[in-house]
């Protein structure tokens, strides 16, 4: 019986949808953010405050990713952003299919920065490929300080961890010296920003450093998270 | 559990390529996959079991899954050790390793067919 080579990535159709994505976004010069963490963890919140305090700065469209509804999408919008929503009915992350599909509706031209929101999933998003430059995985303090040990993969591919919440830190167990040990001993360059979208403490400082990266301001930071020290 | 969508992604690409060699059927499919994407290996089969039989020429085709381990070298004191749980800590000097060399392979690699 022969044998017959394939050799290939097993999510080949994934990966060659995520580089055309990738060139699409070059194209207009424009990086893509993807953004990861579990189901509560205030990424939508984030994204609202990020996009207000940016406006007149930066012109960010945003792909809205939930298994059902479009209410984050409608969110998102009264924040000011052109926002594209995406349902999965039931799967746990996002595919470059479904990115290629939303990006059809959306204006890269009027954009200097898509932000993707991944399906609320600290382990699935972590395989599939956008095509895009930065990963951004977000905790909060009312989830627990493991989350690094308990889904390393997700900390690995990501160069960018926030840590929300910080204003509820006076009611909860919760070491931010633990998780920050934990996360920089699965992934050394990650670069921590810690925050709160309730009373804005660090939100200025995550502004600053999103807005030099969406303008390919080459400052060392930027540089060390997207340069050749990814390593998954 | 994200098992479904890969077994999917690789029943898409072996039928593509069975139909490039006009396999009457698949007996075996041979995967490369690196400890580091996590993959729980019973799981892929079945679900990989599951969705080839809905197809002929796949039905009933056997996943045989090379696991490779998730290993990195010191750059410090050239140290080659074993990566648990995406610590790449060197157990020799205790620096942090930058260099993964194995662990992050994704691959189909081959197929055993019966020919028309």
């Amino acid at each position: 019986m022969p044998k017959v080579t394939i050799a290939q990535h097993i999510l080949a159709s994934n990966e060659t949808i995520a580089g055309e994505i990738q060139q699409s976004l070059a194209a207009h010069g424009i990086y893509a953010l993807n953004i990861m963490s579990s189901p509560g963890a205030g990424k939508t919140t984030l994204l609202e405050h990020t996009i207000e305090r940016l406006r007149g700065e930066l012109v960010i469209a945003v792909i809205e990713g939930d298994v059902e509804t479009s209410a984050d999408a409608e969110r998102i919008e009264a924040a000011g952003a052109e926002t594209v929503q995406i349902n999965t009915r039931g799967a746990c992350h996002l595919e470059a299919h479904m990115i290629r599909d939303a990006l059809a509706e959306i204006d890269l031209a009027r954009a200097n920065l898509l932000i993707i929101e991944n399906i609320g999933n600290l382990v699935c998003p972590a395989a599939w490929n956008l095509g895009e430059e930065l990963r951004v995985v977000v905790v909060s303090t009312t989830e627990g300080d493991d989350k690094p040990a308990k889904y390393p993969q997700m900390f690995a591919v990501s160069q960018v961890m926030i840590i929300n919440k910080l204003d509820l830190l006076p009611y909860v167990e919760y070491s931010l010296e633990k998780v920050k040990r934990q996360a920089l001993a699965i992934n050394p360059h990650l670069r921590i920003f810690e925050l709160s979208c309730r009373t804005g403490e660090g939100l200025d400082a995550w502004c600053a450093w999103l807005k030099a990266f969406a303008y390919h301001e080459g400052t060392q930071d930027t540089a060390s998270t997207t340069g050749d020290e990814r390593r998954y | 559990m994200h098992e479904l969508s890969i077994a999917q992604s690789i029943v898409d690409v072996v039928e593509t390529r069975a139909a490039e060699c006009n396999a009457a059927r698949v007996k075996h499919v041979r995967l490369r996959i690196g400890e580091a994407n996590g993959i729980v290996n019973d799981s892929l089969s079945f679900c990989f079991e599951m969705v080839a039989s809905t197809i002929p020429p796949l039905a009933g085709a056997q996943l045989i899954i090379d696991s490779v381990p998730h290993r990195a070298r010191c750059q410090y004191c050239d140290e080659e050790f074993a990566v648990a749980n995406f610590i790449a800590q060197c157990p020799t000097c205790q620096e942090w390793s930058q260099e993964i060399i194995s662990g992050t392979e994704f691959q189909v690699l081959e197929m055993e067919i019966e020919v028309v």
